[in-house]
């Protein structure tokens, strides 16, 4: 069964490598402005869940790689095939310098708070997303924290290690 | 009651009736408030030494920090303790509270807590057992007797100093302060 959506997919987009990584898992790469053209393929092909959205941070070249997770609810035992017991990991890649992609809030709104926190902590620019205001940060950062550049060390030495400490007095 | 007792009793009854009755407001900061459940309840039960968990920061008189404090969580942390009456007592329980702990470089947690507000004791360890909520606790009894656990009181003396940290760490506070903040350093200020 998956091995026809493989072919499906492979027959529909160009530029696209399909592999099964195992039984129930398998991970399309494709380009970037053909993300949201695959999501709404696999979103009318049953994989009307998704579960996550996060990105890693390849910094030797110079990209930042996106990866959608797609699962399928299961509603009743019958329907309970080995298609919707297939986990879909849909990877892109986008360059460092021009971090932007178009938001997939319009086919998933569960998307949105994956989208805010990846913008604030990778500073990955979602065009079309309604807010991208602070989610989980307190502090400004000069660079998103989750980036391989940030130096977690220099930051607590600069920020929390140059507060002074109280000093007791003796009564 | 205990006999031996009496004499403390009558010497400064509102300390010993402060000491037995610990109200811990139930502050769930990080990973440590895991342990605290079974210490409030039938397994562990706190009300042997007169610890009792309650709701709100008004009726508490003892802050137990139970984790990793992130610099978002330091705010609430910071008005909990402003809440409370005195006299309050506060420990850190686990590594994390007192240096960081394993999120000793970590870009969003706080690494030493009592820059921010003053704690009366430690309990180190990654987890805390219940039973060193107790020795905690008989150590805090030990403090108390002593007019040592006078975090309240360096809090009200050091308030600029405390409130400088609170605003380095947290940039502009949007609460008054607690107590009068004058720019002219007085003999009992920093």
């Amino acid at each position: 069964m998956s091995k026809s959506l493989r072919e499906e997919l492979e027959s529909t987009f160009k530029n696209i490598q399909v592999s099964i990584l195992e039984d129930s898992r398998m991970a399309v790469t494709a380009e970037t402005h053909s993300v949201l053209a695959i999501l709404r393929f696999l979103k009318d092909a049953g994989f009307d869940h998704l579960s996550l959205i996060s990105a890693v941070d390849w910094i030797e070249d110079n990209v930042f790689e996106l990866c959608f997770i797609l699962t399928s609810y299961m509603q009743n035992d019958d329907e309970y095939t080995d298609r919707q017991k297939l986990h879909i990991i849909l990877k892109t890649r986008i360059p460092r310098e021009q971090p932007q992609v178009k938001t997939a809030i319009g086919l998933f709104p569960n998307a949105e708070p994956y989208e805010r926190e990846i913008h604030e902590l990778f500073g990955i620019d979602f065009e079309g997303h309604p807010r991208l205001t602070p989610l989980l940060l307190e502090r400004d950062y000069e660079i998103p924290p989750f980036r391989k550049d940030f130096d977690t060390r220099k930051y607590v030495e600069e920020v929390f290690n140059s507060i002074p400490p109280i000093e007791i007095k003796n009564k | 009651m205990d006999r031996n007792q009496i004499a403390k009793w009558l010497e400064a009854p509102a300390k010993m009736a402060n000491k037995y009755s610990l109200h811990a407001i139930y502050f769930c900061t990080g990973c440590g408030i895991i342990e605290v459940p079974p210490v409030i309840t039938a397994r562990w039960d706190a009300e042997r030494f007169g610890v009792i968990p309650v709701a709100t920061p008004r009726q508490a008189n003892l802050f137990l920090i139970t984790g990793y404090v992130s610099v978002k969580t330091l705010r609430p942390i910071i008005r909990t303790y402003e809440q409370m009456h005195e006299p309050k007592y506060t420990v850190g329980f686990g590594s994390c509270p007192v240096n960081g702990g394993m999120y000793w470089d970590s870009y969003n947690t706080i690494k030493h807590l009592d820059k921010y507000i003053p704690i009366d004791g430690w309990i180190a360890g990654c987890m805390p057992r219940p039973e060193a909520i107790f020795i905690a606790v008989t150590h805090l009894w030990t403090l108390i007797d002593k007019d040592m656990a006078e975090g309240y009181v360096r809090y009200r003396k050091s308030y600029r100093a405390y409130r400088r940290n609170q605003e380095m760490a947290l940039g502009k506070l949007d609460w008054p302060p607690l107590y009068p903040v004058s720019d002219e350093p007085r003999g009992d200020e920093q």
